[in-house]
């Protein structure tokens, strides 16, 4: 069974088409992340799944029930988390989880809750002390107090420094082992790589590519080798065959081959013989972001330094 | 399988009361303005022989009930909604009525709160004549005021955008009401804003309670007037209030995003 059934949904502000003719549909227990840069129209999907906005056209069912008229059953059975941290600074991290736990009718435990959100040490904390990754584990913790049956992320670790991001992958891991579907939308590439069975890649509202990890990596070309060269007097003493690998700004050997020993083999036959430290070499098949990169069109984040 | 039955509308009706009554009290700022600023104006306000008029003890505890109703709540009320609180709300079973009921209910609570203990003041200190029946009008009229001045603000809310322009907005259209209406002494001149006051919600919140206060045995304990006054209140500013009512904060992201675009 799908939990999300999304048809040709569109959402236009204005003449402005925010997102444009999108449809996909996530079976019941996967975990889906949708990616894309600022402005890909990744938010304005996830209210409107979410019930907050009205689309333009197209149709949208959440657990079988179009969200704008989803009752109180209907949402109780989903969870959400939204972009930006929306909880009372006034109360402690325990009374907030006590507060919103009547609401459902099978809620986690507090003590529970709090030990998988690990914040067990600060539940008696006023919310508005705490620092920004631990609010958004509170708010995360009141996502999935209701054990939704599906749970809506957006961006759940902007901002979170990398232990606190563990910390709440662990979570969502966590509730998808219990069976629960889970939407996520992140600017991270290595998010979508731990947690995600299946990436969305928007751009200009549109579906750019709906597809595995796996599968959306391997659209970034052959394996790599790569081999930084700090010293341009070295890059100036490479053999042709290798010079011709070299990036524009100089510094960075990139050899992109099927046939990785063949390559290997011609670099360390001239590092050898030129005592070069190989220290920096990396050896690997594409990543995710420079295939996501390449997908939306913006240089890799290692040419983005090197034209710096 | 697990039970799924919701918890009842009621019992979480009386959750969120206490967590919004709770709010309230715990905000040490406005229960100083609410609470402290009114006795400290009924205690200059005493004359030589140590006696003060028992308009100025109404006078004073609505100026104290309403700076709860309708200032602090209605600015905390737009505050909740830009920070996405509201919004939170709105995404769980929470019926919606409950949160809207409850936050009115609990600032009325907390709103007579407020003008009691001006009263006690007056009663402790200048010995203002209080007795059951007394007590149980001022009551009426103290939920009635703060009901009235908390549905009016609701409905205001949908009108302001951004929680800096909230406080401008509120204090700028209390003071004149309030002023005019006789929270500070009365105003009898020129006549039409007397009238005028007579049916805005401070003027019949402060007549009524000096009227409770000054009760002789025989007469209506509480104005109809004045009732009749304060319950339109509620029930107009209901009206407005729940077409108009914006639990999402405003999205300049958005409109950004089609200027870029046009």
């Amino acid at each position: 069974m799908d939990a999300v059934v999304v048809e040709d949904l569109t959402k236009r502000f204005g003449d402005f088409a925010a997102v444009d003719g999108v449809s996909f549909t996530v079976p019941a227990g996967q975990l889906v992340a949708v990616l894309g840069p600022n402005g890909a129209g990744k938010t304005t999907t996830l209210e409107m799944l979410e019930g907050f906005l009205a689309p333009s056209s197209g149709t949208i069912r959440i657990l079988g029930q179009e969200p704008r008229r989803g009752g109180r059953a209907w949402r109780a059975r989903v969870g959400l988390v939204l972009q930006s941290t929306s909880l009372d600074p006034e109360l402690t991290v325990r009374e907030t989880l006590e507060l919103y736990a009547p609401l459902y009718p099978q809620p986690r435990p507090v003590d529970e809750i709090l030990e998988l959100i690990d914040l067990t040490d600060d539940a008696e904390s006023k919310v508005g002390t705490l620092s920004g990754g631990q609010q958004r584990r509170v708010d995360l913790a009141i996502g999935i107090i209701g054990r939704p049956e599906i749970l809506f992320l957006d961006e759940p670790t902007t901002g979170l420094d990398p232990e606190a991001r563990r910390r709440t992958w662990a979570a969502v891991e966590n509730l998808t082992e219990e069976g629960s579907t889970v939407l996520l939308t992140t600017h991270y590439i290595d998010e979508a790589e731990r947690l995600a069975d299946r990436v969305i890649v928007l751009a200009g509202g549109r579906i750019v590519t709906d597809t595995t990890p796996a599968e959306l990596r391997a659209t970034g070309g052959p394996p790599r080798i790569r081999l930084p060269l700090p010293d341009p007097a070295r890059a100036a003493q490479l053999p042709p065959s290798l010079a011709a690998h070299l990036d524009e700004s100089g510094r960075e050997l990139l050899i992109r081959t099927d046939d990785l020993a063949a390559g290997l083999r011609e670099l360390t036959t001239w590092a050898d013989a030129e005592h070069l430290d190989l220290a920096g070499l990396e050896v690997g098949p594409p990543s995710l972001e420079d295939a996501y990169l390449a997908l939306i069109g913006e240089p890799s984040t290692t040419e983005e330094t090197h034209d710096a | 399988m697990p039970d799924q039955t919701l918890p009842s509308a009621a019992e979480l009706l009386l959750l969120q009361i206490r967590y919004q009554a709770r709010l309230l009290l715990a905000n040490g700022r406005a229960m100083v303005i609410g609470v402290g600023l009114p006795v400290i104006l009924l205690i200059t306000s005493a004359n030589s022989h140590g006696h003060v008029s028992r308009t100025s003890v109404a006078g004073r505890a609505v100026f104290g009930l309403t700076l709860t109703a309708w200032n602090t709540y209605g600015i905390r009320l737009v505050a909740a909604r830009e920070a996405g609180i509201l919004k939170r709300w709105r995404a769980t079973p929470l019926p919606r009525s409950c949160y809207f009921a409850a936050r009115i209910i609990a600032t009325t609570l907390v709103s007579v709160l407020a003008g009691a203990v001006t009263v006690a003041v007056a009663v402790l200190l200048y010995h203002t004549h209080l007795t059951v029946d007394i007590a149980l009008g001022l009551l009426i009229v103290f939920v009635l005021a703060a009901a009235a001045w908390a549905a009016a603000a609701t409905a205001l809310t949908a009108a302001v955008s951004t929680v800096e322009s909230a406080s401008p907005v509120f204090i700028l259209i209390y003071f004149p009401v309030v002023i005019i209406s006789g929270v500070l002494g009365t105003i009898n001149e020129p006549g039409w804003l007397h009238t005028l006051a007579r049916y805005l919600p401070a003027e019949p919140s402060i007549h009524a309670a000096t009227s409770v206060l000054r009760h002789a045995p025989g007469a209506p304990l509480v104005p109809t007037h004045d009732l009749i006054v304060l319950a339109a209140w509620v029930v107009v500013g209901l009206a407005v209030a729940l077409p108009t009512f914006r639990w999402e904060p405003h999205r300049p992201v958005q409109r950004r995003a089609a200027r870029s675009a046009a």
